[in-house]
């Protein structure tokens, strides 16, 4: 099992499902569907590569820290600057 | 100078060491550029007061302090900021309205950090921008601070002339993280800050979201002669070995180190800490018993002095150190002090007494404790005493093996925004000291057991057991 089936498997996950932001522990038991041998590591570094890829972005609540595809849902500039 | 083998980085030439000359952005006359004669007739932009009221009390006010940069900012020109010059202005304006309404106005998440990273900035916006545009973007940057937070002054200088000039100007030395806080930046300021601070300064950004902290420390070593291990080395090497979990979060939630040199606990890493480091040793208190007895004289000042300037009255050893000990573990006979050092529990008073007549052992290491925190909902829970004593020196090879294994199996089992803490609390200290390795001790029975459904492990019990399904069945057919 090589980064990049672990990079598709993030994608996959990260793609479907009605949040388009996750925690890391969500999206790793997501990937472990696919790939059940996936280790934190394995996915944590593959996710990295992602966002500094631009693939992938960090959202904050502001205490804990969320994952998302990029252009999906709101951007992590929009969640905190937007004014209803 | 520096760690071994790794002096060339402190090479002026190839580190590029600067001074505040180097890398000043303002003039003296810029920033000092108002009297104090101005600063009594200067009127804010907003009306506020309630916050004036803060200003009439015997301490320091924040208030006073927004003010004075309120009218600072006012007096330099625009290219001299890179954000809003009226950013202090509505800062008070914004504050003296959640006075008023008491509720809040800002709204707080979003982004995280510069690229790449996954935290050291927490993103803050007002809900008031129509009316407090200075503050429609206000995200703390934070900053990991130096051990034992040592600065030279020429560090501090470039520091206030980047938050001046990128930022509101206003800092906080430090956040309750311990980090050194810019208060107040826009999104579009975020990179350039962290391209000065890497470059002119040195220094990374903190921790922040689902991941490690920045790990803060006690000056230890570099000053205090009850530090049992060396923490701000301990500190650095922590912070270097884990730096991808400081800055690329995939914990569950967030996670701190703190390293106390003694009992004392001057970062109070105790209750303050996922993972606290505390100073101890493990044979008996040095005693010098001529000191003691000019501390009975009143030849050395007890306490170090601190109680000095007022008459308390001459120094009673009985009273004011064998009495309060916990423990009752200390003797006063008239002419001689003695302890029984296994009982002593490092509450640190008789040392903190007598400074000069006791002295924290020689065989000195640390304990390592688990999950603190000080929460909102459920109140403070101090750390758990996991491990009494190690010795701590670099590499710190024996604790980082532990701690790994921690970390390892709280990402693993944690709950989303569930602290170490409380996973241990959920799942009981016994598997948690499964995960380690380490075998529990009676100090660690709260209280006997009141659930009878108690599962044995075979290895935990004298002998084992065998058993025999098969056999089972035969004699229970149905």
């Amino acid at each position: 099992m090589g980064k990049e089936e672990i990079k598709k498997a993030i994608i996959e996950y990260l793609s479907k499902g009605a949040k388009s932001k996750v925690y890391f522990k969500d999206m790793l038991t997501g990937v472990k569907k696919t790939i059940p041998d996936a280790t934190v590591s394995e996915v944590k570094n593959a996710a990295s590569e992602m966002v500094r890829e631009g693939v992938v972005e960090y959202l904050s609540t502001g205490s804990t820290t969320m994952y998302g595809l990029k252009g999906r849902g709101i951007s992590a500039e929009e969640a905190g600057g937007k004014t209803e | 100078m520096g760690i071994p083998g790794q002096e060339h980085l402190w090479d002026k030439e190839v580190k590029g060491h600067r001074t505040y000359n180097d890398i000043r952005i303002f003039t003296d006359e810029q920033l000092k550029n108002y009297t104090e004669e101005e600063l009594k007739n200067f009127k804010p932009k907003h009306d506020t007061p309630m916050l004036d009221e803060l200003e009439k009390g015997p301490w320091p006010s924040f208030v006073s302090d927004i003010k004075r940069e309120a009218l600072h900012r006012k007096k330099l020109a625009q290219d001299d900021m890179m954000i809003p010059r009226d950013v202090a202005d509505d800062l008070l304006g914004q504050v003296e309205l959640s006075y008023v309404e008491k509720e809040t106005h800002w709204k707080h998440g979003g982004i995280v950090g510069v690229l790449g990273y996954g935290g050291g900035v927490v993103g803050r916006y007002s809900d008031q921008q129509a009316k407090f545009p200075g503050v429609a973007h206000f995200h703390t940057y934070r900053i990991n601070q130096p051990g034992g937070k040592f600065y030279t002054t020429d560090w501090l200088r470039g520091f206030c002339d980047i938050c001046e000039y990128r930022g509101s100007g206003i800092t906080n030395m430090h956040g309750s993280t311990g980090d050194m806080v810019i208060l107040g930046t826009t999104s579009d300021q975020l990179e350039p800050i962290f391209f000065d601070l890497t470059h002119d300064l040195g220094v990374d950004i903190g921790g922040s979201g689902g991941n490690l902290r920045t790990p803060s420390d006690c000056l230890g070593k570099a000053r205090c002669e009850f530090a049992c291990f060396d923490t701000m080395d301990m500190c650095y090497d922590m912070t270097m070995t884990y730096q991808d979990e400081l800055h690329r979060p995939a914990f569950p939630y967030k996670f701190k180190f703190k390293f106390d040199g003694c009992p004392n606990g001057c970062v109070a890493s105790i209750a303050r800490s996922d993972c606290a480091f505390i100073g101890t040793w493990k044979d008996d208190i040095r005693i010098n018993q001529e000191a003691v007895k000019e501390y009975i004289a009143g030849k050395i000042p007890r306490n170090g002095g601190e109680m000095t300037g007022r008459d308390w009255g001459a120094f009673n050893i009985q009273e004011e150190v064998i009495e309060r000990c916990p423990t009752q573990c200390m003797n006063w006979d008239g002419n001689k002090i003695s302890i029984n050092n296994g009982e002593c529990t490092r509450c640190m008073h008789c040392i903190d007494v007598m400074p000069e007549a006791l002295r924290v052992g020689a065989d000195q290491g640390l304990s390592l404790l688990f999950g603190a925190k000080a929460p909102i909902l459920e109140g403070a829970r101090l750390a758990t005493l996991v491990i009494p004593f190690m010795y701590a020196k670099s590499p710190y090879d024996n604790i980082k093996a532990v701690v790994r294994k921690a970390i390892d199996w709280w990402t693993e089992e944690g709950k989303n925004r569930e602290r170490i803490g409380e996973l241990i609390n959920r799942v009981g200290l016994g598997t948690f000291l499964d995960v380690l390795g380490i075998p529990a001790m009676p100090q660690m029975v709260k209280e006997p057991r009141s659930n009878a459904y108690m599962f044995f492990k075979e290895s935990e019990v004298p002998g084992g057991w065998k058993r025999d399904i098969k056999d089972y069945r035969k004699r229970h057919p149905a």
